[in-house]
């Protein structure tokens, strides 16, 4: 497995670049990237050139996260203001604006069918779910905080939500805090199942395999530097990725799930090869934190390879064949 | 059989004597000498006889009989006979002088013999063998000149004088004259060429002038003619030892012992066969032989080698004192370090052992003049200087040595040993050299020289070389499972036997998975090797290796490879489970995943095993005020100190840290506690300081009393000198020192530095994920009133750390406090005012998200404050959409302006044109006219001429086309005028709604200003506040303008303030509590470790 570097798009934003999702193709477009950055905009770019297609704007204060419906006609992107914008890809038309104070949002995940939209609430220690045919609050799925502990205390704020996905048949969601657990429910219960410790640092990213028979392989990137890999369901650490010199920031699994690609705020993007459970290759075509790295979907030409994006405080986004 | 035949006197008989049966008593020959009044040939020719079988004591019966006054008297016309006796007697003498070592009895002989060659002068002192005895004894005494002299004599009357030439010979070669001496050989040779010695004499002239071969062929020629001759045998078998090759060696031992056996008294032999004992280890022969040796000879260089193997025998038994003293003794015999050099050597070795460090300097410096370019010597005084603590003269000869021999590995290992404290390249480098020569000899490199080089590897930041160093030294072992299962090189996996690919798949299973609850307890884990034992694989781990190991595990830490950092760490505690080190690494990594839990568990394992290891007490201290466990922390930190005797400077720095922390703690400032608190951690730091001026965190600390004192200058020079010195070394990381300078920078006003040192730090030390120095730039920008910079600097901090609600505030603030701002500029764009107004948009919305959050208690905010921005907020936004819709109309109005102009110049641009055309029109009207007029004057006069009667009516009418163009003129300025005028007028009426518009902004700006103001709690103006502005009094919402405006404070105090946490409202919603750096331990401790993990190992 490899990862050749294509092509970086110097200035792509205004100012740091923060998140990055694809957007599935459709029957009338290839797969997109949507990126969000602190310039407040959300971009559309297509990797073919790279060519910027769309600049969405309607954001205050930083987008921090930007999430594809599988259709690949509709996308969400949040911000620090909490607001979550439901458009249309195609058009940029605002489908909807979602809000639920005083829970701020951060990751935003589609779930594989298309049915629910999943936020990671911030503060308020809980994943809110949005039914995208009405864009209506189905459900908050609290993280449970640990008792004894006076509300007024401080670590209040350690189940802080940050960051969410789903696993790839939709039953389940893990939601990532800052204190480093994860949290695992049953999403047609809307019910907490159990945490997943082995982290005590922030949890900025979070993935399930998507290899066939591994659905219950969970990936987590961690401010402590660490990537552990989990049996969701198993409850148990299967292993732990350790090399990065400085937080991960973001995790993302090949559509083939062999390998794991996260990025840091050392300014690298690893590409992990799962069966050596060590990086093969280190890339450092950024020069400043990366924030997100995210596998497009297979090429049509090559069902073998696929494209991945990588996102980063310099502004900057690189595109990368996976082979 | 030989017979002497003694003439029986006065008759023709004769005594037959068979010379082989002389009776032992010789009285019974001399009785029958003297009875037959035999020829004194004879007596000579027993008296041999005697002395050839060994029989001396009969040899010199007789002589001395046969030179007794009667015989002088009854012989005295037989005069060469008499000499004969006499030279025998002296030559006798001569020879026992010659080998008597005890100097009394040597000069008794001496005189003896010399009595007796005077004896034989007086007879005849023309006798030629007088003189050659004289000149052997003088010769035997040492005394060379007269020996030339009393050969010359007979050479002079006879050149071809065997003996003589032999003595001269003799002379010539202890002149050193061997060529001359060599001649002399060759004549004596020639002329009786079997005469005994002269092969000896060519053999050794040969020898000496070092033609070796020739001399070689000359005592082999040598010992042809006489098997038995010593000399010739110890001169063969000193050669052949010379040729270094163990034939060579083999043959030259067996000639020894043949020398030996003819003749055990041969010093030569003797010194020779002690030193092939000594190599042997057979000291006890050795001491014999030496012993016998000195006892036979008195020549100085021969005592000074049977001394040196005496010397060297005692010395590798290790008695080095009796080694000492014959060593002395072996140098006091021949004096002459050019001739013997080894005992020097060998004395300043003893001397070294013996700790008499300066006598040892002079002997082996004394080696040193003779062979400057002896590298055992050169590394021995290297050794001495090191000693004495001259390192530049050591690392001169350690140089030197490596350069003389660049294949000597042991050179490089000293002088990389030495380099190691100084320079830590040139150090790799020499080690580097040894390890290559090493391996170049097919040698073993030792472990600790490849854990050297790793460590200086390490140190200089190439942790990848250190890392294989380390490996090569560890070699084999279970470890090599453990980077097999880790998989720690890109492509290892092809490269794996199945055999090493099955272990590797055993430890990974040994491993994992592991139940996610107790995976946070992964680091405590010693599980793992019992599993590994219970499937066969033996954990083993010598204890020579474990501080390679424990480097290794740092190498792997430093590239952050913790996992196999930890399973290393672990392994060694498994085996040797009181290697606090270890634990300590372990709770190290544990604390920058912010395990604190584990961390503290691990710190109390290094801490079960020794209750006073400092290094984990200071750990255990900084742990524990992360927990703001105040006052443990500091009782903490006391024992470490104590538990060091108060030597430990961290231990000391910590202190003083903690001192500072607690006066800038209080939140109710206590002025006086807060100076004692300063007072005792200016003292703790000073006193590290006064120790160790190169500490670089106690200058650091002194500095931060300084700054908080108000002392920016002095500070800023402290900072700045620790900051040069931090970046110099490379593994020092100090980023408290940066931020404080950015602080300094900030406080004395210099923004741009602050901002720009601030990024720096945040870039070279925190990967730009510090959200606290974030906040310091942002505070920056804010009083640079750099409002977007600021806005930008805290969202980028609230993406770093979500959770902390704070910044959410502080943006708010920002953004209320630029909306302020703006508004109250007096030239500010639409576009401006627009952007305000939706900044305030954002700010009332992050208000409220606080506001509303703030009932479910995530953070600790005042519900009440924040609704009062809000509220002001709100305000605000309903003041700056006024601004907006006024701005809005300005523009409508300043657009309608301009659209206005435009047509009024379009009107005066099509005014001016018609005027022109209407003047092009009344040029050609008065062209027309005036030729009208000089067509009527024409006609006129054709007129006047026709009628010369009346012509009053022709004048007027010819006036009135002028008076029409006078009228026309001031027309046309009127209108203009007028135009003008209304402009005018249009012009002032803007001015006046400017000025009315003026006057209300006016009228804000003072609303604000009064907001301001009474934000200030100086409402003395004006007391039409309102709600708002009242609630924002109550909240105390006073800012920093209140230091820029009152002006009360004086400039310092206001910095000093800036600096020192004022309680002002801003300063706290910003939330900068320079909080004292904490992180420092963080890196000083990783520090301490290291370097003591390093330092472990030497």
């Amino acid at each position: 497995m490899k990862l050749a570097p294509l092509s970086t798009l110097q200035n792509a934003h205004d100012d740091s670049v923060w998140t990055a999702a694809w957007v599935p193709p459709t029957e009338d477009t290839e797969a997109l990237l949507l990126t969000g950055s602190l310039d407040e905009t959300v971009r559309l770019w297509n990797p073919e050139g790279p060519e910027k297609l769309q600049t969405n704007t309607g954001h205050c204060l930083g987008v921090v996260s930007v999430a594809a419906h599988p259709s690949g006609r509709i996308a969400a992107s949040a911000s620090i203001d909490s607001f979550i914008r439901v458009f249309d890809v195609a058009t940029n038309n605002t489908i909807a604006t979602l809000e639920s104070p005083p829970s701020e949002v951060w990751q935003l995940k589609f779930n594989p069918q298309g049915t629910t939209l999943a936020a990671a609430g911030g503060g308020s220690a809980s994943v809110k779910l949005w039914d995208t045919a009405e864009w209506k609050l189905i459900a908050t799925l609290e993280v449970p905080r640990p008792e004894g502990l006076k509300p007024a205390e401080k670590s209040g704020s350690k189940k802080f939500a940050l960051s969410v996905t789903w696993s790839p048949d939709g039953k389940h969601i893990a939601c990532g805090s800052m204190d480093g657990t994860i949290s695992i429910f049953d999403v047609a219960r809307a019910k907490f199942l159990h945490h997943l410790e082995g982290h005590c640092m922030p949890v900025r990213s979070l993935v399930f395999s998507s290899a066939p028979f591994d659905s219950r392989v969970l990936f987590s990137a961690s401010d402590d530097g660490h990537v552990h890999v989990y049996d969701a369901v198993g409850k148990t650490l299967i292993s732990s990725l350790s090399g990065h010199s400085s937080w991960v920031l973001s995790v993302d699994v090949s559509p083939d799930g062999a390998a794991i690609a996260t990025s840091s705020s050392d300014k690298t993007v690893r590409l992990w090869d799962l069966k050596m459970r060590a990086a093969t290759q280190i890339l450092t075509s950024h020069t400043d934190q990366v924030w997100a790295v995210a596998f497009g979907p297979p090429l049509r030409t090559d069902v073998r390879s696929c494209l991945l994006a990588s996102v980063s405080d310099d502004k900057s986004i690189s595109f990368y064949k996976y082979s | 059989m030989a017979y002497v035949y003694i003439p029986v006197q006065n008759s023709e008989e004769e005594v037959r004597v068979a010379l082989d049966q002389l009776p032992r008593d010789a009285t019974d020959i001399l009785d029958i000498l003297k009875a037959e009044q035999a020829p004194l040939d004879l007596w000579l020719i027993i008296a041999r006889e005697y002395f050839k079988q060994g029989k001396i004591e009969q040899f010199r019966q007789i002589l001395e009989e046969g030179s007794s006054p009667e015989i002088d008297e009854y012989y005295a016309d037989v005069r060469y006979e008499r000499i004969a006796i006499l030279n025998a007697l002296g030559a006798y003498y001569s020879y026992l002088g010659k080998i008597e070592t005890k100097q009394r009895e040597k000069e008794d002989y001496f005189i003896q013999a010399t009595k007796y060659y005077n004896k034989a002068s007086r007879i005849d002192m023309h006798e030629p063998s007088t003189w050659i005895g004289k000149g052997q004894l003088l010769l035997a005494k040492g005394d060379v000149e007269q020996a030339f002299n009393a050969f010359k004599i007979v050479l002079d009357g006879d050149r071809d004088n065997v003996p003589a030439l032999l003595g001269q010979a003799c002379v010539h070669f202890n002149r050193g004259r061997y060529s001359e001496s060599l001649e002399l050989y060759k004549r004596a040779l020639q002329v009786y060429p079997w005469a005994p010695g002269v092969r000896l004499g060519i053999a050794l002239c040969n020898y000496k002038l070092g033609r070796f071969e020739k001399a070689k062929q000359a005592f082999r020629r040598v010992l042809q003619l006489d098997p038995d001759s010593v000399e010739a045998l110890v001169a063969l078998g000193v050669s052949d030892l010379q040729t270094n090759e163990a034939a060579g060696i083999r043959s030259g031992m067996e000639k020894m012992q043949q020398a030996f056996e003819i003749y055990p008294y041969c010093a030569m032999s003797l010194n020779y066969l002690a030193n092939h004992f000594f190599f042997t280890g057979q000291h006890f022969l050795v001491e014999q032989l030496t012993e016998t040796a000195l006892a036979v000879t008195l020549h100085g260089p021969t005592k000074a080698h049977s001394y040196y193997n005496l010397a060297r025998s005692y010395h590798s038994k290790g008695d080095y004192e009796k080694a000492g003293m014959y060593y002395m003794a072996s140098v006091k015999e021949c004096n002459n370090a050019h001739e013997f050099v080894l005992p020097y050597y060998g004395l300043g070795q003893v001397q070294v052992k013996l700790g008499d460090l300066r006598s040892a300097l002079t002997n082996f410096e004394k080696v040193l003049e003779v062979q400057p370019e002896n590298c055992e010597t050169l590394k021995a005084l290297g050794h001495i200087y090191v000693q004495l603590e001259q390192n530049d003269k050591a690392q001169e000869l350690f140089r030197k040595a490596t350069k003389i021999d660049p294949r000597d590995p042991q050179a490089f290992l000293d002088l990389g040993d030495l380099l190691i404290t100084t320079d830590i390249s040139a150090a790799l480098d020499a080690f580097k050299t040894a390890r290559n020569l090493l391996k170049k000899g097919n040698e073993e490199v030792p472990l600790e020289l490849l854990n050297d080089i790793g460590i200086l590897h390490f140190e200089r930041g190439e942790f990848e070389l250190a890392g294989e160093t380390f490996k090569e030294a560890l070699g084999e072992g279970i470890w090599r499972y453990f980077f097999d299962a880790e998989g720690d090189s890109p492509g290892h996996e092809e490269q794996l036997s199945p055999s090493r690919r099955v272990r590797a798949n055993l430890i990974n299973s040994a491993q994992y998975p592991v139940d996610a609850s107790s995976s946070i307890r992964q680091y405590k884990d010693l599980q793992i090797f019992h599993r590994l034992e219970e499937q066969g694989l033996s954990v083993e781990l010598p204890w020579y290796k474990v501080s390679t190991l424990f480097n290794l595990a740092r190498v792997f830490e430093q590239m952050h490879d913790t996992e196999s950092a930890s399973v290393l760490y672990r392994l060694i505690l498994f085996k040797y489970p009181d290697y606090t080190d270890a634990y300590l690494r372990l709770a190290a990594i544990a604390k920058s995943r912010y395990n604190v839990q584990i961390s503290l568990e691990l710190i109390g394992d290094a801490l079960k095993v020794d209750e006073k290891c400092p290094d984990a007490l200071l750990m255990l201290g900084d742990l524990e005020l992360k927990n703001d466990d105040w006052v443990k922390a500091k009782e903490t930190f006391r024992t470490a100190k104590d538990s060091t005797d108060a030597k430990d400077s961290y231990a000391a720095v910590c202190l003083g840290n903690w001192n500072y922390f607690a006066a800038n703690r209080n939140e109710k400032r206590a002025p006086k506690l807060e100076a004692t608190h300063y007072e005792k951690a200016k003292e703790l730091y000073t006193k590290v300081l006064l120790e160790q001026s190169a500490n670089l965190y106690a200058a650091n600390g002194a500095g931060m009393v300084f700054a908080e004192r108000g002392q920016f200058d002095i500070a800023k020079d402290l900072f700045t000198q620790v900051q040069e010195a931090a970046s110099g070394s490379f593994n020092v990381q100090m980023p408290d020192v940066w931020i404080n300078l950015a602080h300094v920078h900030f406080a004395q006003g210099n923004y741009a530095l602050a901002v720009k040192m601030y990024q720096n730090c945040l870039r070279k030390f925190f990967y730009n994920t510090d959200s606290q120095v974030l906040l310091y730039l942002a505070r920056t920008h804010y009083e640079a009133e750099q409002w977007q910079d600021c806005k930008k600097t805290l969202l980028r901090a609230i993406h770093l750390a979500p959770s902390n609600y704070t910044l959410r505030f502080d943006v708010g603030v920002a953004l209320q406090k630029f909306s302020a701002s703006t508004l109250q500029k007096t030239k500010r764009t639409v576009d401006e005012v627009r952007a305000t107004v939706a900044e305030l948009k954002n700010a009332v919305r992050l208000f409220s998200l606080l506001s509303t959050a703030s009932n479910l208690h995530f953070h600790g905010f005042d519900e009440k404050k924040i609704e009062t921005h809000v509220a002001y907020c709100k305000h605000l936004l309903e003041a700056a959409n006024v601004h907006c819709e006024l701005a809005e109309r300005e523009e409508m109005q300043n657009i309608q302006r301009l659209e206005f102009m435009r047509q009024m110049e379009l009107a005066d641009e099509s005014r001016r044109k018609a005027e022109e055309q209407r003047k092009v029109l009344m040029e050609k009207r008065k062209q027309e006219d005036e030729l009208k007029q000089v067509m009527q004057q024409e006609k006129h006069l054709e007129r006047i001429k026709e009628q010369w009667k009346s012509s009053s009516s022709a004048s007027k009418r010819r006036d009135k086309p002028q008076t029409e163009d006078e009228e026309g003129g001031p027309g046309e300025k009127r209108k203009r005028r007028g135009g003008k005028r209304r402009k005018k007028d249009k012009k002032s009426r803007y001015e006046s709604e400017e000025a009315e518009a003026e006057v209300e902004d006016q009228e804000e700006e003072m609303e604000y200003d009064d907001t301001n103001m009474s934000y200030r709690e100086t409402n003395d103006i004006q007391d039409k506040e309102d709600i708002p502005q009242d609630l924002l009094a109550a909240a105390g919402l006073e800012d920093s303008d209140a230091e820029d405006n009152a002006a009360a404070p004086s400039n310092m105090n206001r910095r000093r303030r800036a600096w020192s946490e004022s309680d002002e409202e801003d300063e706290e919603q910003l939330q900068l509590q320079r909080q004292p750096e904490l992180d420092d331990m963080e890196v000083s401790d990783g520090e301490a470790n290291g370097g003591g993990a390093a330092e472990d190992e030497q």
